[in-house]
This record gives structure tokens, C-alpha cells and sequence, in this order.
């Protein structure tokens, strides 16, 4: 593992790092019992539990569905639809899917224009039954049958069962866009809802119609979202506009509810999709999409245009009508843009330079691909840490905690500050890789800024590795042999001790990122105690005068915490000795 | 494949026994390959394609009547809905509004529908839109009548 931080102390942090990981030996076990710390998004793995699991979380903003929460969900929806417009069970599920799902939303169309509504979804006042015949034409494959051997829908066209099971399977096959499935005969546009899907269709379209239909209720949802997880089936509902975005779900995959990538704090999503987008391992593919494709302005899918006009309409349940050219919806667009063909809209914007500004950003990037290989060392090098020290956790967890429990005769219950520790050391990994997204993306121009930022990124670095060498390095001493009481108690202080310093410093850190820097920004304000806040600490707080050295006196209880700053005083200050905040 | 081999023997039939009835259309199947088929229409009258014939081909996937056919102009024609090297045609029920209870027959129908009314705000052929859609309806008229003369009548002498 080589680093190279651009740091005071990069040549500790070095040889610290070169300590850590070379010599551990990762052993991973299957069964996880993670602790559930909940403030630092970390989450068990006990997903064993089917109710509704209301995360606690520091804020309560979202709740993890599994499958049958979903269906339930969606079933109480369907229901209580049902008893209000005293209507079946399928015609309340038609409605739903088509306004996405909101109840309200159905209420109040239905309750506006009942007749409209039922012509746009496809529900017909009353039940035609098929003509009373002893045989019938099937319109598809126009063959002769008898009538107990042909279905129709409200419409009452009838169809035969094989043709209908084909025409099922064809619609199903295509994609969730058979949710919206009307009669087969062209001029009718009865709809055709999961019963007749279940009476018609084989099994296995049967259960993929099933699954399209609950994939829609969190998809077309905008309160929910599947966790973006490889293989998980949970799904995440968000209550809007409270708190931060960051999700964490019932499989311990933390993410980002507004972009889905895993959780990013203290940088924005743009820019960790900028720095994805760049680090993509299949660069390759992505160069063919970006050259190839354009996105649907509306749900984002990337359209390869391979034929056909600049009118483009989008797969369903989508279905939006949009202008190749200049990506505007189809319907402004008209003799004033100067034709169908030669869109006015691009042409002015082109010229303009609006869509030069993606041109040159790509040649920008290609220039500086050395920088960018900088920050991305980094990025990946703490990725990898990371991992690794997950991978200690379980370690930790599943082996070591017992042992050292037998060995130290202590309950496991009380070494408990070690799990935190650790669990520490993974939140900081993984703010500490996303520092450096931050600071590929901080302006070249603004020094001051990047200058303050290194520091406190070379800070937050040092602070990670004094606590990462106490939870692993001296962790070992007392796994080895039984020691005086006293030195294990001494030991427990300083590693809490760390961990609440190291907790806080990262938290100002995160703090500080996310206001932008704003302490050394043009209109500085040094007393404004959020800000301020942010500044003193890393100012103050170098290696030195760090609780580090405070192990000489191996004793936390004598000192009290800086509110502001962090800094441990001697409980004999009233006042910081750092930044002069006042005790409270 | 067994189902769309019945299905166009009965088109088929069904051809052979309307053929007086819709003289502006005349389908024929591949004799060796069923799922091959060619027609010729005759443009529609009061149209720059009166006069003409035109002939399109039909190739048929197995899934039929499931899926579409994929139908082609052989025959030149200066129309904004059909790609004016390809023959391809832009028609919703070709593509993504296909029921499979329209038949060979009704797509011809629908073809000729479409020579009388073009959809220049589709267009394949961005010539024959941007004249239509300028308004420059003789413009338009001409090129059309011109090709049809070229493409789609038998020669003179």
C-alpha cells in the first residue's frame, strides 16, 4: 500500500498504513452480527425479521419494506381504493398504476372527471359479454372455436385461449409496458387487468406480470426506491425534504437516496456522478453510450437512434415524445423551430455554445489526466482500506472480542468500545475517500480554499491513523497475554477517547465541506461560531497537542472535551486552552 | 411458427377470395416461402401517386400475427413517411401500435391511407416534410408526380 498525502505527516501516515494491512490476515465468516450503530449509518445484517423495520436512525426519515411489506402496502392501497369508488379489486389496481400509484391523485381525477378517467385507463361502464353463439371467430388466428373455448375482456371481443396466451406473452416479454395491456382489437382500448392475466396466461408470465406489478409500485412511486445493492430486495420509503439523503439499508448497504450511489457525505451528488462517470471501469462502453446515445430527457434511459425520424417516442410505461436534436418535448416544437427535420432550437443553442461547454469540458479532462490520476489513487487507496477495515470488523467481531473477553476476563458487553472504534474507522474511511472527489473538483483558482482544505484533509488522515494504530496495533498486545487490570482500563480509556475525538473531528470536517469552506471563502466571518467551529479544530488540533499525547497521563476522565474544538483540557481550565471557548 | 403458418394460409385464402373486391390492392405469397409475401397497390387517386403502381415487400417474423411484419417500398416513392433510398416506412401500427388483429390486407389499406394523407411531422424523408410543412404544396406535388412517372408507371413505347 503506498500513499503519498500531501501532508506535514505524510511519512508517519506511511509507515502506520505499510503496519496496518500487510500484516493482518482477513478472516471473513458468514454470519455478521454488526453492531447497529446507528448514528454512523452502520447497520446489521439481521434481515431475518419480516415486519417493518423503523430504522433508528439519528433521523428517523425513512423506513426499510421488504417484499411482503410491499405487497401489503400495495394490497391496503388496492383495497381501500376499492371500497371508496366501489369498485373491483382489478379496476382499483389499473387506476393506481396509472397515476403512479397515488391514491390521492386517482381521488381526485376520478372524483373530477369519472368518465375521462375511465376512457385514459380503459374501464368500461359495463360488462359485454361475447355474442351467445355456439362458436365464434377468433380475431387473431381466425379460426372457428367454440364459445366455452374464447375469453374477451370487458369489451367482450372475443379472442381464443391460445391466441390470447400468445398475445399475454408477447406484451409480457416486452417489458413492464404489459402492465398497461389493452384488448387485441385495434379500435378498443378495454383494458386488460390481472385477472384475465391469470386466467390466461402460463405460469411463468404470470409471475413475471406479478413482479412488474410490484417492481411499479416502488418504481413508479416517487417515495420509494429499490436499494441500489447487487441482489437485495429491499426497498427504502423516504419521507421527503427532512434531513440528509443518506440511506441505510436492512443489508448494510449505506446509500445516497437522491442518487442512489453509495453514501457520499460531506460531497454532492453531481459531483460523485461526475467522479463516477470518470472512473468508470468500463470507460470504454461509456465512451460508445455518451457517443451513440442520448438520454430520455425524462426517465434517463440512454435511446440509441437507429432509424427513423427526429421524433422520438420512448419505450413504455415511459412513452415521452421528445426532439432528437435539442432533447426538447416534441410538443413545442413546430413550423417556429424551423421545421421538424432541422431543429431551430439546436442550430441557435449550438451556436450559442451551449452545447460546446460538454466539447471543451472533454477536452479539459483529457489534459489533466494526470491530476486526476492523483486524486484517484487516493480515492481507490482508501476505498481499499476500507474494505479492509470492514473486513477487521467482522474479524473482530466474530473472533477476537470472545478471546479477548476470555483472556482480559471481562464481559463482552464491556468491550464494546472496541466494535466502536472500528466502526468509527470504516465512517472515516469512507468520508476520507470522498474528501478526495471534493478536491479534485475544488476550483485550481481558489488557493486559499485549497490550501485550507489539504489541511484539514492531512489532518483528518493523521487524526484516522492514530485511532486506526490503537484499535489494531495495541488492540494485539491484549489478545497475546493477560495484563494488570489497570493497563487494560487505561487502554479503554484512550481508545474511547480517540474514537470520540476522532467522531468529532470528522463530523466538523463533513460540516465544514458541506458549507463549501466558507470560512476562508471572500466574505469570511470569523465568529460565526458554525463556521468557526470547523477552522479551529483543524487548526488547533495538530498531532502534537492531540490527545495523543495525553496517553502519558493514560487517564481521560481528568479532561473535558472542547465543544467547540474538541481539544481535551485538563478539567482545571474553565476556559479551551485552544480556542478559548468557554466550558459549559 | 406452426400458428403463423395457419394464420397466413387463411390470409392467403382469404386473399384469394376478395381479390375482386379491393381492386387497388393485390397481394401475392412467395410461391416456395410463406412467410414472404409481396403486394401491389395503385396510388391513391387525387394524389400525386394517381397512376402509379407501387410495390411493397413483406417479410413476415414467426411470431406473426404477434409481431408486425416489417413491410418495405420496392418501388421509389417521394413521401414523407418513407426513407426515399430504403423503402422503409414510418407507421405507428408497423411499430409499436401493431394489434395482431390487423392482416396483411388492412396493413396495404393502411399504406395507402397513408400515401394520401402524409404525416409530415414524422418525416423519414426530410425533403418531402420540410416542402409540405412550408406549405410549398405544389412544390411538393410536382417532385412526387415527377418520381411516380419515373418510378411506378411502365415506360412509354
Amino acid at each position: 500500500m503506498e500513499s503519498d498525502y500531501d501532508t506535514q505527516d505524510a511519512s508517519d501516515t506511511e509507515s502506520m498504513e505499510d503496519d496496518f494491512y500487510s500484516e493482518e490476515t482477513v478472516v471473513r465468516d458468514g454470519e455478521d452480527e454488526g453492531e447497529d450503530e446507528g448514528k454512523y449509518g452502520f447497520s446489521d445484517n439481521e434481515s431475518d425479521d419480516s415486519d417493518v423495520i423503523v430504522s433508528e436512525r439519528l433521523q428517523q426519515n425513512y423506513t426499510v419494506l421488504d417484499e411482503t411489506d410491499i405487497r401489503q402496502r400495495q394490497e391496503d392501497d388496492i383495497r381501500s381504493l376499492s371500497m371508496v369508488l366501489s369498485t373491483s379489486r382489478v379496476h382499483a389496481c389499473l387506476l393506481l398504476r396509472h397515476f403512479n400509484w397515488s391514491v390521492s391523485k386517482v381521488h381526485e381525477e376520478w372524483f373530477a372527471d369519472e368518465e375521462s378517467v375511465r376512457r385514459a385507463v380503459g374501464l368500461l361502464g359495463k360488462q359485454v359479454e361475447m355474442p351467445n353463439v355456439a362458436e365464434l371467430l377468433c380475431g387473431i388466428c381466425f379460426e372457428v372455436h367454440p364459445r366455452t373455448a374464447m375469453s374477451s375482456a370487458a369489451c367482450g371481443h372475443p379472442f381464443c385461449d391460445s391466441c390470447w396466451r400468445g398475445y399475454i406473452g408477447t406484451a409480457v416479454t416486452n417489458g413492464p409496458g404489459c402492465l398497461m395491456l389493452r384488448c387485441p382489437d385495434p379500435s378498443c382500448s378495454a383494458a386488460i387487468g390481472q385477472d384475465m392475466i391469470d386466467m390466461l396466461a402460463i405460469d411463468e408470465d404470470k409471475q413475471k406480470y406479478s413482479h412488474y406489478l410490484l417492481r411499479s409500485f416502488i418504481e413508479n412511486n416517487r417515495k420509494t426506491k429499490w436499494c441500489p445493492a447487487p441482489g437485495c430486495e429491499f426497498a427504502i420509503d423516504f419521507v421527503m425534504g427532512s434531513g440528509s439523503y443518506d440511506v441505510s439499508c436492512n443489508c448494510s448497504h449505506s446509500f445516497c437516496w437522491n442518487c442512489t450511489e453509495e453514501a457520499h457525505r460531506p460531497v454532492e451528488c453531481s459531483t460523485v456522478a461526475k467522479w463516477i462517470l470518470k472512473n468508470s471501469a468500463e470507460s470504454e462502453n461509456m465512451n460508445w453510450i455518451l457517443a451513440n446515445s442520448k438520454p430520455c430527457p425524462k426517465c434517463k434511459r440512454p435511446i440509441e437512434k437507429n432509424q427513423g425520424c427526429m421524433h422520438i417516442t420512448c419505450t413504455p410505461p415511459c412513452k415521452h415524445e421528445f426532439c432528437w436534436l435539442c432533447l426538447g418535448s416534441w410538443i413545442e416544437h413546430g413550423e417556429r423551430t424551423g421545421g421538424f427535420y432541422a431543429c431551430n432550437r439546436y442550430e441557435a443553442a449550438k451556436e450559442e455554445g451551449v452545447y460546446d461547454e460538454s466539447e471543451r469540458r472533454r477536452e479539459m479532462a483529457k489534459n489533466s489526466l494526470e491530476r486526476y490520476t492523483h486524486y484517484y489513487e487516493r480515492w481507490a487507496t482508501n476505498q481499499r482500506s476500507r474494505q479492509k477495515a470492514l473486513a477487521q470488523l467482522h474479524n473482530i467481531q466474530t473472533e477476537k472480542l470472545e478471546k479477548l473477553s476470555k483472556i482480559q476476563c471481562q464481559p463482552e458487553s464491556q468491550l464494546k468500545f472496541i466494535i466502536e472504534a472500528m466502526l468509527q474507522v470504516v465512517e472515516c474511511r469512507r468520508v476520507l475517500k470522498w474528501t478526495y472527489a471534493y478536491g479534485y473538483y475544488l476550483p485550481e483558482h481558489e488557493h486559499a480554499k485549497r490550501q485550507f482544505f489539504e489541511y484539514l484533509q492531512g489532518e483528518a488522515e493523521a487524526g484516522l491513523e492514530r485511532l486506526h494504530q490503537c484499535a489494531e496495533k495495541e488492540l494485539r498486545v491484549y489478545l497475546e497475554a493477560e495484563v494488570p487490570m489497570k493497563e487494560f482500563a487505561d487502554f479503554r480509556v484512550k481508545l474511547a477517547g480517540l474514537t470520540s475525538v476522532t467522531r468529532n473531528y470528522f463530523q466538523n470536517l463533513v460540516q465544514a465541506l458541506e458549507s463549501g469552506l466558507e470560512d476562508v471563502g471572500p466574505n469570511r466571518q470569523t465568529n460565526s461560531s458554525k463556521s468557526s467551529s470547523s477552522k479551529n479544530i483543524s487548526s488547533k488540533n495538530s498531532p502534537g497537542n492531540s490527545p495523543k499525547s495525553s496517553t502519558t497521563t493514560n487517564n481521560f476522565d481528568n479532561y473535558w472535551y472542547c465543544e467547540r474544538c474538541t481539544f481535551a483540557n485538563p478539567s482545571s481550565n474553565q476556559a479551551c486552552e485552544m480556542c478559548e471557548h468557554r466550558r459549559h | 411458427m406452426q400458428a403463423s403458418r395457419a394464420r397466413l394460409f387463411k390470409e392467403y385464402k382469404e386473399v384469394q377470395r376478395e381479390k375482386s373486391v379491393d381492386p387497388d390492392i393485390q397481394l401475392v405469397c412467395d410461391d416456395s416461402n410463406i412467410f414472404k409475401w409481396t403486394a401491389l397497390i395503385k396510388g391513391p387517386s387525387e394524389t400525386p401517386y394517381e397512376g402509379g403502381v407501387f410495390q411493397l415487400a413483406f417479410a413476415i417474423p414467426e411470431q406473426y400475427p404477434l409481431l408486425p411484419p416489417q413491410v418495405r417500398f420496392l418501388t421509389k416513392i417521394f413521401h414523407p413517411n418513407v426513407h426515399f433510398k430504403t423503402g422503409e416506412i414510418c407507421l405507428d401500427i408497423l411499430k409499436n401500435a401493431w394489434s395482431p388483429a390487423w392482416t396483411l390486407q388492412s396493413v396495404c389499406r393502411a399504406i395507402i391511407a397513408l400515401m394520401a394523407h402524409p404525416e409530415p411531422d414524422s418525416p423519414l424523408n426530410c425533403d418531402s416534410g420540410n416542402l409540405l410543412r412550408s406549405g410549398d404544396i405544389r412544390g411538393y406535388q410536382s417532385m412526387a408526380r415527377m418520381y411516380t412517372r419515373l418510378a411506378a408507371m411502365p415506360k412509354k413505347g
